[in-house]
């Protein structure tokens, strides 16, 4: 479940409509959202409710707020306004995925190869999506750094970088790791590790390289400083796979893990407290209802699917309530998208979790304040609150509802993606085009 | 399958045939008109009633240019010019005389090697399971894989062109290129600069090796480059005392790095998208290279970023949209529409912003090349500034505005003589002079 999946065609339509005048939807970050049903998701519902937007920033949530003069007003009674929608597993606005031909590279780095003309940007936003944690593959043990990323279309690709976030390196166990669904052709070596026992080798391995790397330097930086350094003393060599587990080990990165079932997350949550780094969370994670105290313990969250149990044997033991019952037993859980179509529909996946179990308002925070938590920007988006980042979406029904659909997506109080416009644009065009 | 790949070694040898004829009729030529002077002078031109376009002075509208022993004598209105008594007078009332043109990218005279498809399973097994070898040659010299052809030179000629970069083309340490003038096929005659840069490529590996992706490369080309830092380093603590200290292990690789990542010779990047040019200027940046950018088809949307450095690019005129591209992935029309629209006036839009670029028939055929270099003449690059850019401007990039670019005496005499405004559409290129050689490209009937 790494892969990007096509775009529909549907939305192909949109980009051809939207690809030239992006720039033309954009306001100033200035906006006042009026009559709307607002969901904070960190606190009660306000029927009829405002949201005043100042340079990006909630400025004011409130009823019959008022806006300086020239501030663009949306009116959005009978609709329902719900902070940006985050997706904490996704592959897309990215050129490569895997550096798959050896089992440890955590010397390579996504935000390297951001690509902002990745129309998945645009599939995203269609689902009211504002951001996403977009990552190295799954194929190998160690991958790589992931990043942040605002749907900024139409921004250059610095632009869309969140700083702030969390930096977070890429792990994964399991069949992808050990090959298992691969065709092995004659005359080719299988990849090591092969096995579970493997890949929980293979990284203590490494991290007990990291650690004698980082002993290595500390050595030579006494040494430098030292009185009398030795004529002949020379640095070690810079080792970018090293530098990036010393970083691990000195809990400047957490590790996103891809795992499945329970075992192999039990043996990672105790090499990270042996090695002591941190965890950001376990992706996928289908067998979590089974090691709900060992993750409570640990304090570590999961980034789930909500019912695709089951698609390859690691799965089989998967369960639709897992999200819903590690919920209610007090895990951070989120639900990822892992794909560049389901982004769109993200608010259905975690509004299908209301079917095992949770209300309609715990479902929303898998997708918005949970997910920020997980990522470490809480502080700045995940619910509407004044002070933090206009990350907006306004849906026709309640976003949690089957009949729901995303009509504005709004970033730092800009609007990126407007279905109404969009659609009256694609019907120019084709008049146009019946013209001719 | 054999008899096939002999027959382009027939139809060589038979051009060899052709071309060594040329120099023998040349050398006729001009035995009969210095019949008086000592048999070591060689050759003296005077281009007499042209319009000559030095580039780094205004045009004179009717002017003399002295050519002699391959160099520029010297140039200026008829008037002032006096004819010295040996020089065959060639009579250019109608022509304009322009420095030759450069591109400073081009991947001529390589030989294209050809895979050869599998025709069994054992054969398609065979080739899928042999051990990849990674292509990376920062050793390489392009100078010894060329075979310079007389054809391609003359077609080149034929759209003004007499100097080019020859760049390796495999690999993402692709190897060093070459500066030739083309001013015949053998290639020791034709060197203007050996080695002038390293060539590296935002490519991936084949065959399942390492790096197979392009974060796998970036992360690859800085860990080669901080290993030649240190290996430069031990070796010079080596060198400087090698009591106590082990040894620094050869290393083919790191040693072919170490003029350019430590000694600071050019590095050239090629950049096939916006995105490739931010990844090198962050290398160029975090290793401080003497660097310059390729390809850049794309440049114009990463202005904010050349804005800052003043890193020189060799513009390609290929408007193809990189497959990164939002125009790329929005159907054919679209993307037709984005090369006959949206990328020619990349150059124009570079220049706005006082970026300095060279253009280059980079990935095109010359035919190819004049036909884009009108439309970025249409989409607002004015003549002038192309006239520089594919003169002066890679004459300075090559670190070689000393010798080319413009017309100046003691200049090396790279001359095209056209009929009409060189940017003209029915322009043709009637003369050329490389290094002295002439050149003639008469229309038929003329």
């Amino acid at each position: 479940m790494k892969k990007p999946t096509r775009t529909s065609i549907f939305i192909l339509v949109l980009i051809s409509l939207l690809a030239g005048p992006a720039n033309r939807l954009l306001a100033a970050g200035n906006l006042l959202i009026k009559n709307a049903t607002i969901l904070p998701v960190t606190g009660p519902p306000i029927n009829g409710g405002d949201v005043l937007v100042i340079d990006g920033i909630i400025k004011q949530v409130g009823r019959n707020l008022t806006a300086p003069p020239g501030t663009r007003i949306i009116e959005a009674s009978g609709k329902y306004l719900i902070p940006g929608i985050i997706d904490t597993h996704t592959h897309l606005a990215l050129s490569g995925t895997n550096e798959g031909t050896e089992a440890i590279t955590p010397e390579v780095n996504m935000a390297e190869v951001i690509n902002p003309d990745d129309p998945a940007i645009l599939t995203a936003l269609s689902g009211g999506v504002t951001m996403v944690h977009t990552m190295h593959g799954s194929a190998n043990v160690i991958g790589g750094v992931n990043v942040v990323l605002k749907m900024k279309w139409g921004q250059p690709s610095e632009k869309l970088v969140v700083r702030e976030a969390y930096p977070t390196l890429k792990f994964a166990l399991g069949e992808n790791v050990k090959q298992s669904n691969r065709m092995l052709l004659p005359g080719r070596p299988q990849r090591y590790p092969a096995t579970r026992m493997g890949a929980n080798a293979i990284i203590r391995r490494e991290l007990l390289r990291a650690r004698d790397y980082m002993a290595e330097w500390e050595r030579y930086e006494k040494l430098r400083s030292s009185k009398n350094p030795p004529p002949n003393l020379l640095p070690p060599k810079k080792d970018l796979r090293l530098e990036t587990l010393s970083d691990l080990l000195r809990g400047k990165l957490y590790a996103r893990c891809h795992a499945y079932v329970a075992t192999e997350m039990v043996e990672f949550l105790n090499l990270a407290r042996e090695f002591g780094f941190k965890i950001g969370a376990f992706e996928h994670a289908w067998e979590a209802y089974k090691i709900t105290d060992e993750l409570l313990a640990a304090g570590v969250g999961i980034s789930v699917f909500i019912d695709s149990w089951a698609y390859k044997m690691e799965a089989a033991e998967g369960i639709a309530y897992n999200a819903a019952y590690c919920t209610k037993r007090g895990i951070l859980v989120s639900i990822n998208s892992d794909s560049s179509e389901r982004v769109r529909r993200l608010f259905n996946e975690a509004g299908k979790a209301v079917k095992y179990g949770l209300t309609p308002d715990e479902a929303l925070k898998l997708i918005t304040i949970n997910a920020a938590r997980q990522l470490g920007v809480d502080r700045l988006v995940g619910s509407i609150e004044v002070g933090k980042q206009a990350d907006l979406a306004l849906f026709n029904e309640h976003p949690m509802s089957a009949y729901t659909r995303c009509d504005l997506t709004i970033i730092e109080g800009e609007v990126y993606f407007d279905r109404e416009k969009l659609l009256l644009e694609r019907e120019a065009a084709a008049a146009r085009k019946g013209g001719n | 399958m054999k008899k096939e790949s002999r027959r382009p070694c027939l139809s060589g040898q038979r051009k060899k045939w052709l071309l060594l004829l040329i120099p023998l009729m040349l050398a006729g030529v001009l035995n009969s008109l210095a019949a008086l002077a000592v048999a070591e002078v060689k050759p003296a031109y005077a281009l007499v009633n042209c319009r000559l376009v030095p580039v780094s002075s205004p045009p004179i509208e009717k002017g003399t240019i002295i050519v002699r022993d391959g160099l520029i004598e010297a140039l200026g209105p008829a008037d002032r010019i006096k004819l010295p008594p040996d020089a065959e007078v060639i009579e250019a009332a109608g022509l304009t005389v322009y420095p030759g043109l450069i591109s400073a990218h081009t991947n001529l005279f390589l030989e294209v090697k050809e895979q050869e498809q599998p025709q069994t399973t054992e054969d398609f097994l065979g080739t899928y399971t042999q051990a990849a070898t990674p292509q990376q040659f920062p050793e390489l010299q392009v100078f010894k894989e060329i075979k310079p052809k007389k054809q391609t030179v003359e077609s080149w000629h034929r759209v003004g062109v007499t100097a080019v970069v020859v760049a390796p083309n495999r690999g993402i340490f692709q190897g060093q290129s070459v500066v030739l003038n083309l001013n015949g096929d053998r290639a020791n005659q034709m060197v203007l600069k050996q080695p002038w840069a390293l060539h590296i490529n935002f490519t991936t590996e084949r065959g399942g090796i390492y790096p197979s992706s392009l974060m796998g490369t970036v992360a690859f080309i800085r860990q080669k480059f901080y290993d030649t830092v240190h290996y430069a380093l031990h070796q010079k603590k080596y060198l400087s005392s090698p009591q106590f200290l082990k040894r620094p292990e050869y290393d083919l690789f790191l040693e072919a790095l170490v003029p350019f990542v430590v000694d600071k010779r050019p590095v050239v990047f090629q950049c096939n998208n916006q995105e490739d040019i931010k990844r090198a200027l962050r290398l160029i940046d975090e290793f401080k290279l003497n660097a310059v950018l390729t390809g850049c088809n794309e440049a114009w949307r990463a202005v904010e970023h050349l804005k800052k450095v003043r890193v020189p690019l060799l513009v390609t005129l290929d408007f193809r949209p990189p497959a990164t591209s939002i125009y790329n992935q929005q159907g054919e029309a679209a993307r037709k529409k984005a090369e006959a629209e949206i990328y020619p006036a990349n150059a124009a839009a570079l220049l706005k912003e006082n970026i300095p670029l060279a253009l280059t028939g980079f990935g095109l055929s010359e035919s190819s090349f004049v036909k884009n270099l009108q439309a970025a003449l249409r989409a607002g690059l004015l003549p002038e500034a192309a006239l520089r850019a594919l003169t002066i401007e890679p004459a300075r990039i090559l670190g070689l505005e000393r010798q080319l670019g413009t017309l100046e005496p003691g200049k090396i005499a790279n001359l095209i003589l056209t009929r009409g405004d060189l940017f003209g559409e029915k322009t043709r290129v009637v003369k050329v002079l490389v290094d002295g050689i002439l050149f003639n490209y008469e229309e038929k009937g003329q």
